[in-house]
């Protein structure tokens, strides 16, 4: 089961690591699921017993699973959860103001800007050394 | 503010610091009266460490040393900071920064001297570094002093990574860093030559020997009172106490103290040169500051009980003496507004008790009969005679450089026509100087306090009794004929200084034009440009960011998993009927996971995602998390709106024009190999440490038995909800936070 465990985990990472590495910026949060999807498959599979559901009554001869990581799981999944849903808005709040959601076209934009300031503002700080 | 700047009274930062150095003098005092004191208190017991302090002959001495010419130069430095200040147009408010950052100074230099466990006097030793940078600093509007700062602090700190390592290596080998246990379990071999080598080179550049000394004349860039204690008795004197106390285990490798010896010289010679050509005040008593530690660390080279005795009492007549310089260099300046000795002269009739007090501290350097400096010399020819004749002539020779500059020094500023005005300068500017000059001269006749304290130094050192006899001799012993050889050559190098000029000033150019100090700037430069190159490339764009901290992370990463030995690392694990389900699900799983890769659609992406998820949900409920698995699908539901619902604020064309976007081959090509990569080492990790041990006793057990106490049936639910309910509700905080902030970016109106 180890080697199972880690290989789906190593899947999901990654897939998780490909899609961060796209341009388009709802492929890049799917990503980051998939990523915490994985950081919370491994918290599972590093639960110390496995069996029953720890709900009592419990059935006495089973072997009961670790409740320990599951409720760490839960946590994570929540905050998982959390994070996700800012990165979406915030996404959406990218596209508002460049009218693109694609890393590519933002970061050629701000560059674009940052060469007009430069040609036309006082040149910047001069360096330490 | 009261107090015009003529006559400021001493402000209550300056008086707690020489109250504060008056207590640690008078606590030396009486501890070392009392034979010496020791605390070890457990600091981190679980890493052997303690807080082990003793007070032994090597201690004492720096001790005295930091804390009574701490007196002093605090004294001086509580009127010499305000005219400081004033001459800069700064608050005088601002004089609490000296005193503070000087006592912090005196403080972790009484810690570093007492410390019996290498790791303690590591952060001491870094502690004075970080004191000596706030102060060299301390004219933090000039550019220079700023850069100068960093030099001593980069130098001596970066040095001391050397040292740590060292350290460690020692620790790794006896399993221990108390010095005492360290020289008692000590043999030779490589591990204590290295270790003991890296340490050495530490102590060297704090004491600013060839070729690391080209900080010390450029931290002449702090106030004088800073120079007048760091650079005499205290920081640069921090080297050669380090030495001084892992000599044991230096002289087990003797190419290591031949090493000393030759840098000694080296700087002995370099900054004897260099001191004669200066012709700034502090410049010169800089340069001789780097020859005068070559000395001792020549003599620490010679090793034994008469180098040991000649290099403890070098240090203890030479920091007495160099101070009053350093001081006496700064009420000249402030007195007459130069800095320059070929601006300044006559100033003997105008200034009597400075001119005296310089001068019993300049014939103490210069090594003349009547001062405790006669004696330093005495040691010193003796150490050198016995080790040959060629060592003999050397330091001769070197004696004869140290008269010569110290002659140049004084009479440079006291005899001669006056040149310019005298201002009138505080009492509290000379009699420090005066006390210094004085105490020169009374070692040079009542020697006997002086050589007891350098004696229990240097058994120390030695590591046991040392022989340090010394008394005036009227008779042709080689000792009193190398002195007088000294003189002469001295006397000759002085009066046909303006003769040898021009070969100084070559010596001094060429040091410019191609010295250690040129790797320093280059080294700086070459790092600056590649952090700005780094920089530059972090911040282009956000898949950068990402990469900048996935790519060094994952790299370390896979680094501990090729580094670990791999001998029962791996375990395949058991695969039973009943986990037949399970398995099924997760390879589900695992191909969903592919499958999100590939579609260009939005809406096939989210449900891709989602497809994922409800899996993992499923694989939950089968390993007996029906909690965990509700969960997950509640939240796999939400995402799938989450996404279609921002989607639908997106307009279409945009989303369609993404999903149409082609990417370059190279570029998929590259993405593709990072990704399988991480995944492998993801994979490795992951299965290394599922394949550890399970150990005997989890937490589950009381966590079952607690809940039915906590009237709780679902135990995940009261871990939770009662065990771990703190961290639940800031969970639900940071949820609520989040959903705040969406609502935030969803409702607001797109900028025109």
């Amino acid at each position: 089961m180890n080697l199972l465990y880690a290989i789906v985990i190593g899947t999901l990472f990654g897939s998780g690591v490909l899609l961060m590495l796209k341009g388009d910026l709802f492929r890049v949060v799917a990503g980051i699921v998939l990523v915490s999807n994985a950081a919370n498959l491994t918290l599972m599979a590093s639960g110390l017993t496995r069996g029953q559901a720890p709900i009592l009554p419990l059935d006495p001869g089973e072997p009961v699973a670790d409740p320990l990581v599951q409720a760490m799981t839960l946590t994570a999944l929540v905050i998982g959860f959390a994070v996700t849903a800012v990165l979406l808005a915030l996404s959406l709040g990218v596209y508002r103001s460049g009218r693109s959601v694609d890393l590519d076209d933002l970061s050629e934009q701000e560059t674009e800007e940052a060469l007009e300031r430069e040609a036309t503002d006082i040149p910047p700080d001069e360096a330490v050394l | 503010m009261s107090g015009g700047p003529t006559k400021p009274a001493v402000s209550g930062s300056a008086a707690a610091a020489i109250g504060a150095a008056a207590v640690l003098l008078v606590a030396v005092a009486v501890l070392w009266a009392s034979g010496g004191g020791r605390i070890d208190l457990p600091w981190a017991p679980a890493w052997d460490l303690r807080l082990a302090f003793g007070v032994d002959g090597l201690a004492a001495l720096y001790w005295y040393l930091a804390a009574g010419v701490g007196v002093l130069v605090f004294t001086y430095a509580s009127a010499y900071v305000p005219r400081h200040l004033a001459h800069d147009e700064r608050p005088r408010a601002e004089e609490w920064r000296v005193h503070a950052a000087m006592t912090l100074f005196l403080v972790s230099m009484v810690g570093l001297v007492t410390s019996e466990d290498l790791i303690l006097l590591f952060v001491f030793w870094d502690l004075t570094a970080i004191a000596s940078w706030l102060l060299i600093g301390f004219d933090r509007q000039k550019r220079e002093a700023r850069l100068f700062a960093l030099m001593a602090l980069l130098i001596t700190t970066v040095s001391a990574v050397l040292m740590l390592i060292g350290i460690l290596m020692l620790r790794a080998e006896y399993g221990t860093t108390q010095l005492p246990e360290l020289f008692r379990l000590a043999e030779p071999g490589t591990t204590v030559a290295v270790a003991a080598g890296f340490i050495a080179v530490s102590a060297l550049a704090k004491s600013a020997q060839v070729p690391l000394h080209f900080w010390l004349p450029r931290a002449m860039a702090a106030p004088t009172p800073v120079s007048a204690y760091l650079h005499s008795a205290a920081m640069v004197a921090a080297g050669v106490f380090l030495i001084s106390r892992i000599h044991p285990l230096l002289a087990l490798e003797p190419a290591l103290l031949d090493a000393l010896l030759v840098i000694g010289l080296a700087s002995m010679a370099l900054g004897g040169v260099l001191s004669l050509a200066a012709d700034e005040f502090k410049r010169l008593l800089a340069f001789s500051t780097v020859s005068q530690y070559g000395y001792v660390t020549a003599m620490l080279g010679v090793g034994g009980s008469a180098g040991a005795a000649a290099a403890c009492f070098y240090v203890l007549a030479h920091a007495l003496a160099k101070s009053a310089l350093f001081m006496t260099a700064g009420a000249v300046t402030e007195a007459t507004g130069t800095k320059l000795l070929s601006e300044s002269g006559g100033l003997a009739r105008r200034m009597p008790l400075l001119a005296a007090g310089a001068g019993a501290a300049a014939a103490g350097i210069a090594a003349l009969p009547l001062t405790i400096g006669f004696f330093k010399d005495e040691l010193f020819f003796k150490a050198a005679a016995e080790r040959g004749t060629w060592l003999a002539i050397l330091a001769v020779l070197g004696a004869g450089l140290t008269f010569a500059y110290m002659a140049r020094f004084w009479a440079g500023i006291f005899l001669g026509a006056p040149k310019g005005d005298v201002q009138h300068v505080e009492r509290r500017l000379v009699w420090p100087v005066a006390f210094l000059g004085a105490l020169v001269v009374v070692g040079g006749v009542v020697v006997a306090p002086f050589a007891d304290l350098a004696r229990s130094a240097a058994d120390v050192t030695n590591g046991g009794p040392v022989d340090l006899k010394v008394a005036y001799h009227l008779d042709t012993r080689t000792e009193n004929l190398m002195a007088l050889g000294a003189w002469a050559t001295g006397l000759l190098l002085f009066a046909g200084h303006a003769v040898i000029t021009p070969a100084l000033r070559w010596v001094e150019r060429a040091g410019d034009a191609m010295g250690p100090e040129r790797l320093y700037w280059g080294g700086l430069r070459l790092l600056n440009d590649l952090s700005d190159r780094a920089h530059d490339f972090e911040i282009r764009d956000l898949r950068s960011r990402v990469a900048a901290v996935i790519v060094p992370g994952g790299g370390l990463v896979a680094l501990g998993v090729v580094l670990t030995p791999t001998a029962g690392a791996y375990a395949v694990g058991s695969f039973e009927t009943e986990d037949i389900a399970l398995g099924v699900t997760l390879v589900v799983c695992a191909i969903a996971a592919i499958a999100v890769t590939f579609p260009r659609g939005h809406l096939a992406l989210a449900l891709m995602l989602s497809g994922v998820g409800f899996a993992l949900a499923t694989a939950y409920a089968l390993i007996g998390a029906s909690d965990v698995a509700l969960v997950a699908v509640l939240i796999e539901t939400i995402f799938a709106l989450l996404f279609v619902g921002v989607y639908a604020l997106v307009p279409q064309q945009v989303l369609r024009r993404e999903a149409r976007r082609v990417e370059g081959r190279s570029r998929m090509v590259r993405d593709l190999v990072i990704a399988v990569a991480s995944g492998i080492v993801t994979t490795l990790v992951v299965w290394s440490a599922l394949s550890r041990p399970i150990p005997v006793d989890g937490m589950a057990e009381r966590h079952i038995e607690l809940a039915d106490d906590a009237h709780g049936q679902d135990v995940v639910t009261v871990i939770l909800a009662d065990f771990r309910g703190l961290d639940t509700l800031v969970e639900i905080t940071v949820v609520g936070v989040a959903m705040i902030i969406v609502a935030a970016a969803v409702r607001t109106r797109t900028r025109a």
